[in-house]
């Protein structure tokens, strides 16, 4: 304990906590040998506290700002700013923030701390419903055990020092539970410690992946090292390090980074695997792919992400998402269309099986048949070509030059020449191959001849033919605008109509209209269209759309948004930059499990195709592979893993199979997780570490390109956490994924941590150290001269006041000014009371006269060359580097609907519920809707026997008993009851997210012999993961899709039958 | 207009709350072509008044109409509509007088003291009226029988200038309804349902005050009032009940129908 900490007294409880947070008055204590300033400030704080003062809302307490704490919710991935108030220590209510995106127009930043009290902005259910998520009385507060097999939820209370202990050091662990065998510790997987070693062996591994270096030589060069690797044959699989995996599911900036710094730099092990494969990854790398650009021979720099302008759009077509429900998200999105529409200014279309909430304001609901969006949108291409209904003057623009002729800010290689191979389109032809040029150019026709053309080129405008199709210099060429015609005009648009089941008519109607407003239209996509085996290429064919109207940059049109004050501090000196800050560390390397960011081709695996496993040279993150991937042992198997936040048992499509490996300690001798509940796979674990809930804790999220203007997220401790508390490098602290790395790495000596952690003299040995650079870099902005007002003594004195509830275990004015320094606290002051930063409301960024403010400014590739050049790892064919409409497949490249099921199975998320989180465990949300159904179309429940309000069971290939086979548990059922609606696809059934939970306080645990007895509430409705298709060519996963690396959810056959 | 309407509305309120509480006419404004149907009022509201299990003063009823693959989906928010001639008044002051009343700003109100000595009166109030809008506490919390009674539960909230507590089931077998949050009001804040929705749909103020976003809304387009053929007179006024014109669906113009609208 530190001088300046004192003992907590409102943390003495037992497993569950059973006390209110009550009001803990800061000891004065806690700030000896603080500032004169700083003392003076305090001891006002203190004469508030005597006579609570509430201004203007008199009897109502929470009117005054001192009753409010801005942060950032995670209710869902948007990550709302919110405004939480707070009575007697007790954070009873949640909205968004006014300085924010969820208000227009934002509050002005300087609008006054008790003038913003008043203004409560927007925000949704689930982010109100956050008080529930945090008050859980299912909520784990301490260290605790696996006292039977993995999963009977049975336990015992573990001092978290003996628990780090023994996941550091190994041993006979689960020796009273007659498992006799040998766990490896965490200090044992960490074969190589030395940075030195690491980057040296770094560096030759990656020769030898690329064929530059002998494996031979690689060992004679790293002889006395040699025992640190997995395979010394193969020195790519990387060191023994890697065999400690993190899956860290919903975790986000800030605190990424923080683990990151852990498990790269510090552990030295490449896995940390995000959940993001199983949200939306393939539209990510869709967008990435298209906007990378060329340089120095290589294809990177793209971009993950855009909206539309909805704030000046004429025409938004939604393929697979909304604003309404899930997409990025809601709370900012929803007003600005609602009241376009409701004025006339703005027509919608929604593209989705079932009649979402969107559907319901669009001018057309356009019920596609699940998958099949390419083809729709390959018909509506078609339909643009036929018509000349595209920018022509803008997809001539061939590079940057040209497309500043042409006012345009972006530009495209719609007129570039793709090389036609004996397989197909394969790499872009250079001007090199003419002898035209050298190899970073690209050659346009113009007016019948081949002209050499540099992208970016500013200086010299390339205008090219749009269509050509011919041999030039003995080779083969199109343009990829050809290519994507060739494709659109591949089936005529009753056979494109067919396939996605939308009539011909509507087809060409939302064409037109699409067509109709200029650069003021846009087509919007997230996950429906991208969780496919082909995501990748349906993605692809939706920005193609937006190619061809050249609406990037336009107001109305594509948007990059606004971006954020990087809180990195990479900007400038009067920043910290954290990241680079980190002495000692290692250097990573080797395969990662799941082979993602790596080709089969380039590594010492490679003999002949097809590949044990797939391999994912495009993506990453792919989660669903993580848990197979190491049971395989292919390329390596793994040793120990870290859960955090995420639940793979549960969430990822036929979850089952992770749970079978999860529940082996064959396949997995260590596991531990962080939580704030006994979840669905956390149950799964030998130890769980209580984690901090989101209002509890640090992090700085990023706003969705929806999001016009720059937008810094500031998420920070509302109430002291329920969680107990350790200590950890002396100092006091709240059990916490933090507090657990933080623990390792000082039993570890990870590099960047602990006493000068950040060099001498810069600690890291408590997360305020690391998070409050990060509020501090945004204070301090991206440039001199762009910080934000110091806050003025009043706004010092409500800071206090407003976390005079916080135990010094989670606030102390003294720690936390001296993370970042004296210079610059009283700006981070000014971040702190506001949750943030925003930029002031402005007319000319959010209404423009001319182009977005925020600018792209770069090339869409309608042709990946990248892409193209890859090869899939089972059948060694090449990818399309086009827009295209391709089937389904499994691992193995085999068309893989299963025949003989009458059903085709969707998912989605109402509004109310996340994917496995807030529904129906938050009591508010669950009261409206308290279980999920199966929603189908009337015409197909007479079909199938079913009465509306019917129990029915939901089986398929992969799951006949339609159960939940849960290892070392009671099955659990997949049965709900029918809903019958008009508003599906016949021949469809969609079940929302968020229900079907075995643990999570559905079912009962054990702890220390007393039993803590479920709640049925929470154990209502169904996952239909157990459904979802197994690929038949792995047998023990999902299917994926190999370029975009998108877990398979909408590609399952089913049906239902009585229960 | 549109982009500026919160700020706006808390302008009205502050304008409103300079004036004695006799000249101000509150009065709310639901455009339901804006109405996404989230309950995201719902919540706010049930957080902010501290309403047990299975108590709600805002419901977002919904519906579809039509056949596959045409058809319309909408969704209707409905709360107290705050009557001048409520039904719920008339019904409870015959059992027992003063235990609903009406403040001279519109708002009805509750006297829970009274509505406790008189059960029968609670019994007559939400027999009356014709909204549904008017619900019995039953007690109770929504953490009971879990490992913990969740201290948000049993927190101190606000009604009518009155700080009440439901720890023990203070409010149990009285009925409840909305307030208009006029303690929000009071303090310079918009109801909670009103500053939350996310579609943006709801709208606040003193209809006394010809300049206010309400008085603005209600002169622009004819508004639709529930029932009105039964001459409550409510305080509470839909927008875009039969507008058609820039949406093809989401106009609950056939819910009116239903309830006997004007």
């Amino acid at each position: 304990m530190t001088q300046h900490e004192v003992p907590v007294e409102n943390q003495e409880n037992s497993f569950f906590n059973q006390e209110l947070s009550r009001r803990t008055v800061l000891k004065s204590s806690a700030f000896l040998g603080g500032s004169g300033l700083l003392m003076s400030q305090i001891n006002n704080a203190f004469g508030l506290l005597a006579g609570e003062r509430h201004g203007q809302g008199a009897g109502y307490p929470l009117a005054g700002e001192t009753s409010v704490i801005y942060s950032a919710c995670l209710q869902c991935h948007t990550a709302c700013p919110i405004k939480v108030k707070v009575l007697n220590g007790v954070a009873v209510k949640i909205d968004g923030n006014p300085y924010s995106e969820n208000l227009f127009p934002n509050l002005p930043y300087n609008t006054p701390l008790s003038r913003s009290a008043k203004v409560d902005a927007l925000l949704c259910p689930k982010g109100q419903a956050g008080v529930q998520t945090l008050y859980d009385p299912y909520r784990v507060v301490k260290v605790l055990k696996r006292k039977g097999p993995r999963g009977s939820n049975q336990w015992e209370v573990i001092a978290f020092d003996k628990a780090v202990d023994e996941i550091v050091n190994g041993g006979q662990l689960f020796k009273h539970l007659g498992e006799h065998r040998h766990v490896p510790g965490l200090r044992e997987i960490r074969a190589l410690a030395d940075a030195k070693v690491s980057a040296a062996m770094a560096k030759d591994a990656k020769e030898v992946a690329e064929g530059k270096l002998k494996v031979a030589d690689f060992k004679t060069r790293h002889a006395a090292h040699l025992e640190v690797l997995i395979d010394p044959e193969h020195p790519d699989l990387g060191p023994r390090n890697n065999q400690f995996l993190a899956m860290w599911g919903r975790i986000e900036h800030g605190r990424v980074e923080f683990g990151k710094r852990w498990m790269y730099g510090g552990f030295g092990s490449q896995n940390l695997i995000e959940h993001t494969s199983i949200c939306e990854q393939s539209h990510h790398i869709s967008y990435q792919q298209a906007t990378h650009q060329y340089a120095a021979g290589k294809w990177s720099g793209g971009i993950t992400h855009m909206k539309p302008d909805s704030f000046n759009s004429e025409f938004i077509m939604y393929f697979g998402t909304g604003f309404i429900e899930a997409n990025f998200g809601p709370p900012a999105m929803a007003p600005k269309v609602t009241e376009a529409l409701a004025s006339g200014k703005l027509k919608v279309v929604v593209v989705d099986p079932r009649m979402s909430k969107s559907a319901a304001k669009a001018w057309k609901w356009l019920p596609v048949k699940p998958g099949t969006d390419a083809a729709l949108a390959l018909a509506m291409i078609r339909w643009m070509i036929e018509n000349h209904r595209y920018d022509a003057k803008y997809l001539g623009a061939a590079n940057k030059a040209a497309a500043k002729a042409a006012g345009e800010t972006t530009w495209s290689n719609a007129s570039h020449l793709v090389k036609i191979e004996q397989d197909g389109p394969g790499a872009l032809l250079r001007a090199s191959d003419l002898n035209l040029g050298d190899h970073d150019q690209f050659v346009a026709v113009s007016g019948g001849k081949p002209v050499a053309c540099k992208a970016d080129d500013a200086g010299h405008a390339v205008v090219g033919d749009l269509e050509f199709a011919g041999t030039l210099s003995g080779l083969q060429v199109k343009t990829s605008f050809t290519l994507l015609k060739e494709e659109a005009f591949s089936r005529s648009m009753a056979q494109w109509s067919e396939l996605c089941g939308i009539p011909v008519a509507d087809i060409e109607a939302v064409a037109k209209e699409l067509t109709s407003h200029g650069k003021k239209a846009a087509v919007e996509f997230y996950r429906g269209a991208a969780q496919h085996t082909n995501g990748y290429y349906n993605i692809q064919t939706f920005i193609a759309l937006n190619t061809l109207l050249g609406n990037a940059d336009h107001k109305g049109g594509l948007s990059e948004g606004g971006g954020h004050w990087h809180e990195f501090g990479d900007k400038h000196a009067g920043q910290f930059d954290v990241n680079k800050h980190q002495p000692g560390k290692l250097t990573t390397f080797g395969l990662k499990v799941t082979r993602e960011g790596a080709s089969f081709e380039h590594s010492t695996l490679f003999t002949s195709y097809p590949a044990k496993r797939p391999w994912f040279p495009f993506t990453s993150n792919v989660y669903q592979e993580a848990l197979p991937s190491a049971a395989d042992g292919y390329p390596y198997g793994v040793k120990a893993l870290w859960l955090h936040m995420g639940t793979p048992g549960l969430s990822v499509p036929a979850g089952q199979e992770n749970l079978k490996i999860l529940a082996d300690p064959e396949k997995l001798p260590l596991f531990f997780a962080t939580d704030i509940v006994l979840g669905e796979t956390s149950m799964y674990a030998d130890y769980v570490f209580p984690d901090t809930a989101i209002w509890e804790r640090f992090a700085t999220p990023h706003a969705s390109p929806d999001v016009p203007y720059p937008v810094s997220k500031f998420r920070q401790p509302i109430i002291t956490p329920l969680t107990e508390v350790v200590t950890v490098n002396g100092e006091q602290m709240h059990c916490s994924f933090e507090a657990l790395a933080l623990a390792f790495a000082e039993r570890l000596k990870l590099p960047g941590f602990g006493p000068d952690g950040f060099g001498k003299g810069l600690d890291l040995t408590r997360q305020e150290d690391w998070y409050l650079k990060l509020a501090a870099n945004m204070a301090m902005g991206d440039k001199p001269g762009d910080e934000v007002p110091e806050a003025t003594a009043e706004e010092m004195k409500t800071f206090l006041h407003a976390r005079r509830h916080l135990a010094p275990s989670a606030f102390t004015a003294q720690r936390w000014e001296k993370a970042i320094g004296t210079d610059k606290w009283k700006r981070t002051i000014t971040v702190l009371n506001r949750g943030g930063r925003w930029a002031d409301w402005n007319p000319e960024v959010v209404n423009p006269k001319g182009t977005l403010v925020k600018k792209y400014g770069k090339q869409f590739n309608l042709y990946c060359e990248a892409v193209a050049k890859g090869r899939h790892s089972f059948t060694g064919k090449r990818f399309l580097g086009s827009p295209s409409f391709t089937e389904v497949e499994d691992a193995a490249g085999h068309a893989a609907m299963d025949p003989g099921q009458p059903l085709h199975l969707i998912t989605y998320k109402d509004i109310l519920g996340g994917q496995s989180r807030t529904l129906p465990t938050d009591y508010w949300l669950s009261s409206i809707l308290p279980e999920n159904y199966f929603l189908i179309n009337v015409k197909t429940a007479e079909q199938l026997g079913f009465k509306d309000g019917e129990q029915a069971r939901l089986v398929s290939k992969s799951c006949p008993d339609g159960k939940w086979h849960l290892p070392n548990r009671e099955p659990k059922d997949m049965v709900g009851k029918i809903k019958a609606v008009e508003g599906m696809v016949p021949d469809v059934v969609a079940v929302s997210w968020s229900f079907g939970h075995w643990g999570y306080g559905a079912s009962d645990a054990t702890v220390d012999g007393t039993v803590i007895k479920g709640d049925a509430r929470r154990a209502t409705g169904l996952c239909p993961n157990a459904a979802m298709k197994i690929d038949p060519a792995l047998k023990n996963a999902p299917m994926t899709d190999p370029i975009g690396g998108s877990v398979s959810f909408y590609d399952s056959r089913v049906n239902l039958v009585h229960a | 207009m549109a982009l500026n309407e919160v700020l706006r509305m808390h302008e009205d309120l502050d304008k409103a709350l300079a004036k004695p509480i006799g000249k101000r006419s509150w009065t709310m404004v639901i455009d339901v072509r804006k109405c996404v149907g989230c309950h995201a009022c719902a919540v706010s509201c049930t957080a902010e008044n501290v309403c047990p299990p299975g108590t709600s003063y805002r419901k977002v009823f919904e519906t579809e109409q039509g056949s596959f693959p045409n058809l319309n989906r909408w969704f209707m928010p409905a709360n107290c509509q705050h009557c001048d001639h409520a039904p719920c008044i008339k019904a409870a002051n015959q059992v027992a007088k003063g235990a609903i009343t009406k403040r001279r700003d519109g708002i009805v109100e509750f006297h829970y003291d009274l509505l406790a000595k008189h059960p029968q009166a609670n019994e007559a109030a939400k027999k009356a009226c014709p909204y549904y809008a008017i619900v019995e506490d039953k007690g109770g919390h929504y953490t009971d029988h879990t490992p913990v009674l969740e201290p948000y539960e049993t927190r101190d909230f606000y009604e009518n200038g009155k700080q009440l507590t439901r720890k023990h089931d203070e409010l149990k077998g009285t009925i409840r309804k909305c307030t208009f949050c006029n303690h929000r009001l009071d303090a310079g804040m918009l109801p909670a349902c009103v500053s939350t929705c996310i579609g943006r749909a709801m709208y606040f103020g003193d209809a006394n005050d010809s300049n206010s976003l309400v008085s603005e809304l209600l002169r622009k387009e004819k508004p639709f009032d529930l029932m009105a053929n039964q001459g409550t007179k409510p305080r509470v006024h839909y927008l875009g009940a039969q507008d058609r014109s820039s949406l093809s669906a989401a106009t609950p113009a056939n819910c009116f129908e239903c309830h006997e609208g004007r």
